[in-house]
């Protein structure tokens, strides 16, 4: 009484495997794309985010290297709330942005020390200023330098 | 079933991988700024021309209309600056007492107010007291339009340099312009067919070739503070020794602080016997009898050297800041007061991590002691005035008492209260009250009190200090503010009769107005 080898039970399976690694794989491949400056600036709203990066030290590093938690778990229901925020922001065609709020200025500032643990290791530098950027204030999209140089109309 | 699921899987995942994929232009670093190909005619100067292609710009600039709001030292409520008596309209709180005083003789006695919207320059210059309208003439070069108007353009390919030295009431009727649809527009600072950034101004196109300076080859962040520079510039009128009489220059080839000014006034006046220019005066004053200068509005050369122009932060940056309306970023054509708006975005630009409150008590921290020391500066300068028109009359009373050196005594006396003029007259014309430079500000006017210091000792000196007592207390009384003056009230010898220092001017003959704004009111 053995089953025949092409069960529909084990059709189902493998198709459902392949079909799981395929989701997988876009899913994977969607979050890495979508953390990345060519797709933050498809918004106009984001040009000088993007120019700025662009012309940064952090230029090789992706958008959300900064502006996401590196952990998974974290990092999935904050993009989908942070898009679903700028979504409708873009869509409601508001003022220009005025910097990030609170949530985002610790998430990135989590990921200053993320990368530069090291270089701070023996230094109370968290001590004084609650940000990093506080010091390195031209890392926050280069702020200070005049505006011709970030931005132009119609973006 | 199996092959539905597998159909949406598939169909939803190349949904997705289209959006991402959508994405994948990475942003230029490049920067372009949009460039139009308009209908709008090349030599247009008239503001609706482009009102249907521009709608946003046209609407924000608009905004200039408005004249009711003050901060706390400026606004756009053209109240007379030296009339701290009256309320608004006529008067406010900070305004400064001497004025007329200290330009008495000169056109700025009769009538000088705070400024206001672009969209007001040609009703405000039509009803200015400045220019004489008792007579025809208004007794100014037609070079008084230079900033006023993009007509500048057509009269001056129609005049040439014939232009400027023509009577400044020969353009004022309305066949001649259009008061409202032709003041300070569009075609100021465009070019109709592009849009690109462009001057109009013959005097900053004669400074670019001055200095080895191509338009074409600017950044686009110079152009945002140099279409402003084309006005918001100290200037004079060429003498007509040395070159078209009453052509507009910007004396800017020693620098553009108040010493390397003042250098450059030591000559480009009338040419003497032997050919050598002297110095450069604008009036001589009607108390002390000193070949004075006016400065006029020098926001470019205060701004350029200071904490935001050295950084190379430009006009623009603040004054027309990137604001979204109807979902487009556009810039603010609204030229106006920064601090009128709570929010001060347009600093928040920049300056991201500060309040509002925070930045505007910075502002004003900078604009109270500047204030303050301009009013300080302009007391010495009339002390100053006043201890040279006594020693003058002394001299000529006591022609033996007197200081073996006083001639030339009395020539540094005076050269001194003209340079102690014009440093306090660069803070005071200066329309940021110390903000844009708040260091030169401060440093301007302490170096403007020293000179008329040493005016007074000077002087003094030369009446081996006969005139001393008669200086000595309070200039209040010893020269009282004169708060009001016009070409009408000078016709009126008992009024001159009100201060010591107006019994001094010559009165005017009665004369009826001729001209109200555009219109002539008498013929004669």
């Amino acid at each position: 009484m053995e089953k025949p080898r092409s069960s529909p039970f084990l059709k189902i399976f493998l198709c459902g495997l392949l079909g799981g690694f395929v989701i997988f794989a876009i899913a994977a491949y969607a979050m890495t794309v979508s953390d990345s400056r060519p797709f933050c600036t498809t918004c106009h709203l984001m040009t000088e985010a993007g120019v700025t990066h662009k012309l940064s030290t952090h230029a090789d590093l992706s958008c959300n290297e900064c502006h996401a938690p590196h952990n998974l778990l974290a990092k999935i229901p904050f993009k989908a709330k942070e898009a679903i925020r700028d979504v409708v922001y873009n869509v409601q065609g508001a003022d220009l942005p005025l910097g990030p709020n609170s949530v985002t200025r610790e998430v990135v500032n989590a990921n200053c020390i993320a990368c530069h643990a090291r270089t701070n290791v023996d230094v109370a530098s968290m001590n004084v200023k609650p940000y990093c950027v506080d010091c390195h204030r031209n890392v926050a999209h280069m702020r200070h330098k005049p505006v011709s140089t970030r931005m132009v109309a119609y973006d | 079933m199996t092959s539905k699921i597998f159909k949406s899987t598939v169909l939803l995942g190349l949904g997705l991988s289209l959006t991402l994929v959508g994405g994948c232009n990475d942003v230029s670093t490049e920067l372009k700024a949009p460039v139009y190909s308009t209908s709008i005619k090349e030599d247009s100067t008239r503001i609706s021309d482009f009102k249907k292609d521009f709608p946003l710009q046209y609407a924000s600039y608009m905004k200039n209309n408005e004249s009711e709001v003050m901060t706390e030292y400026k606004g756009s409520v053209n109240f007379r600056k030296n009339d701290n008596v009256n309320p608004l309209p006529k008067g406010w709180k900070h305004a400064q007492p001497y004025l007329k005083n200290l330009w008495l003789g000169y056109p700025f006695m009769y009538e000088y107010n705070e400024a206001r919207g672009h969209t007001y320059a040609n009703k405000d210059f039509l009803e200015i007291d400045r220019i004489n309208r008792y007579a025809e003439k208004g007794g100014l070069p037609a070079t008084c339009w230079n900033c006023k108007t993009p007509k500048m353009m057509t009269w001056i390919a129609e005049y040439g340099d014939s232009f400027w030295s023509k009577d400044v009431n020969l353009f004022r009727t309305r066949d001649a312009i259009d008061e409202k649809d032709e003041t300070i527009g569009c075609a100021n600072c465009h070019d109709p067919k592009t849009m690109e950034l462009r001057p109009y101004s013959e005097p900053l196109k004669d400074w670019l070739k001055r200095s080895g300076k191509d338009w074409n080859t600017l950044s686009r962040n110079e152009k945002r503070s140099l279409v402003c520079a084309q006005c918001h510039v100290e200037y004079y009128f060429t003498h007509k020794d040395n070159g078209p009489a009453a052509r507009p220059v910007f004396p800017w080839d020693k620098g553009f602080g108040p010493e390397d000014i003042y250098q450059y006034y030591t000559e480009h006046g009338a040419r003497d016997a032997s050919g050598k220019q002297t110095p450069f005066f604008d009036w001589v004053h009607a108390a002390s009898g000193v070949k004075m200068i006016k400065m006029q509005h020098p926001e470019y050369e205060t701004f350029v050297d200071g904490p935001h122009g050295a950084a190379g932060v430009s006009c623009a940056d603040c004054h027309m800041p990137y604001q979204r309306v109807d979902g487009k970023k556009v810039s603010s054509h609204w030229m106006t007061s920064p601090l009128k708006d709570p929010e001060l975005r347009a600093c928040r630009q920049c300056h991201a991590d500060k309040t509002a409150d925070f930045l505007r008590e910075r502002v004003l921290y900078i604009q109270n002691r500047s204030f303050a020391q301009l009013l300080k500066a302009q007391e010495a300068s009339v002390r100053a005035h006043e201890a040279v028109r006594l020693a003058n009359e002394y001299i000529a009373s006591h022609p033996d008492a007197l200081n073996a050196e006083y001639e030339k005594l009395m020539a540094q006396a005076r050269d001194l209260v003209r340079k102690g003029q014009i440093f306090w007259d660069y803070v005071s014309a200066e329309n940021s009250v110390g903000f844009h430079n708040p260091t030169k500000t401060l440093d301007t006017l302490m170096s403007s009190y020293e000179f008329s210091q040493q005016a007074v000792e000077l002087a003094e000196q030369a009446t081996n200090y006969a005139i001393s007592p008669a200086l000595a207390g309070d200039i209040k009384t010893i020269v009282p503010p004169i708060l009001e003056h016009s070409r009408k009230l000078q016709q009126d010898p008992a009024h001159l009769q009100t201060n010591p220092w107006l019994k001094l001017l010559p009165v005017l003959p009665p004369a009826d107005q001729v001209w109200k704004e555009q219109e002539k009111v008498a013929a004669r």
